[in-house]
């Protein structure tokens, strides 16, 4: 059977078209209005100091537990602290792309006992997972800004799963006491924290597990 | 009327083309069973079996990959975690299982024309039907795959971001 003649220049025309539509498409999304991005960029901003505090601050809860005597309290602290530089660094990472300069207030943290920072912890997670991330993350929706829903988007995953971690390490806490440092995993894409590897692939944000940390 | 709608992004190109691997990986065994009852033209039905699922394998791919990109992006729930985790499962099984299956078939077709050794018509037809026992149960797995993917849409109210396109306006304003 032959092809008909009139089958390669019509198929030629096709493509020729096909190529023209899509380049008339991409020219549109270049011509649509720009949104605005100012409130996003502050919320990033509140997001990166509040991370960069978190930090510093569970570092030094992480001292006062090993000191103690709650080591594997100690070892998660830590564990979240590497999580939260995480955040930190992603937050910063999308304020310069908006074209912002990522600042950081880090104030002197509050200790107290084990058990009053492991409160405390929980009650800073608990905003960020159920106020402070939902709201940023509905703005940044409204604004249309991709990067920065991810970045909100991993952290308020992953401060869900710190606030798991510290209150069952408060509602077990007279057991830790002599503990010694345990293993966390932390994921180096989201910070994603958590005691056991049991999976291939991040499930925040689906890197593989090679992305994974050891933090003790 | 005329407008075209803006190209999506990556991540909003996932409820576009997610269509495309359940669609064609569940029409292509159909026209196996064509080949099998009319006979005549079974080659033919059998090729376009293998057009289907190669297409459809590719598309399965592009899923996977647009999928994760949009589960980034996608609101976050203890609840949405969970079905997106297996949603995310299931599509790699997917995604194995249909590239698989789609190696043995064309190694099916393919094989005896190879080897010059053209197979009887009942080893033929026995390894023909043993393919799509096999092909059924890859058909669960994708249709698992795609009911957590329609539970992430429809019952969770998981939402791909589409890029901004202006609001048209109403029929009735136009009129005045």
């Amino acid at each position: 059977m032959t092809t008909p003649r009139f089958v390669r220049p019509a198929a030629l025309a096709l493509f020729v078209a096909v190529i023209a539509v899509a380049g008339f498409g991409l020219r549109s999304i270049e011509a649509a209005p720009a949104t605005s991005t100012a409130k996003t960029l502050d919320n990033l901003n509140a997001a990166f100091n509040g991370e960069s505090n978190a930090h510093a601050r569970y570092l030094a809860f992480a001292a006062k537990a090993g000191e103690e005597g709650y080591g594997e309290v100690a070892s998660l602290f830590r564990a979240a602290a590497r999580a939260e530089s995480i955040h930190a660094a992603n937050h910063a990472a999308v304020i310069k792309k908006l074209g912002g300069v990522p600042k950081a207030d880090i104030q002197v943290p509050d200790v107290k006992s084990t058990k009053e920072n492991l409160e405390a912890a929980i009650k800073g997670e608990s905003y960020e997972r159920d106020t402070m991330y939902p709201e940023f993350l509905a703005q940044a929706r409204k604004e249309g800004q991709r990067d920065a829903i991810q970045t909100f988007n991993f952290a308020k995953s992953v401060e869900a799963e710190h606030a798991k971690l510290y209150t069952a390490a408060l509602d077990n806490l007279g057991a830790l006491k002599g503990s010694q440092a345990k293993p966390f995993y932390v994921c180096t894409v989201c910070g994603n924290t958590t005691a056991q590897m049991n999976f291939e692939k991040c499930p925040v944000c689906f890197n593989s597990k090679d992305k994974y940390v050891q933090v003790s | 009327m005329f407008e075209l709608p803006p190209i999506p992004t990556w991540d909003g190109l996932h409820p576009l083309i997610v269509h495309f691997p359940i669609a064609l990986l569940l029409v292509a065994p159909l026209f196996i069973v064509l080949a099998l009852l009319v006979g005549r033209h079974s080659t033919l039905f059998m090729t376009s079996a293998l057009v289907l699922m190669v297409l459809g394998t590719a598309a399965s791919y592009v899923a996977v990959s647009t999928g994760e990109a949009a589960g980034k992006l996608a609101d976050r729930t203890p609840e949405v975690n969970q079905v997106l985790q297996h949603h995310e499962q299931l599509a790699e099984r997917t995604r194995l299982t249909f590239t698989v299956l789609t190696i043995v078939f064309a190694g099916l077709l393919a094989g005896p024309a190879v080897l010059k050794r053209p197979l009887a018509r009942v080893p033929a037809t026995v390894l023909t039907l043993l393919f799509l026992g096999v092909y059924g149960a890859g058909a669960i797995v994708l249709a698992n795959t795609a009911h957590n993917g329609g539970r992430l849409v429809h019952e969770l109210g998981v939402r791909s971001l589409m890029p901004p396109a202006p609001i048209p306006v109403a029929s009735a304003d136009l009129d005045d």
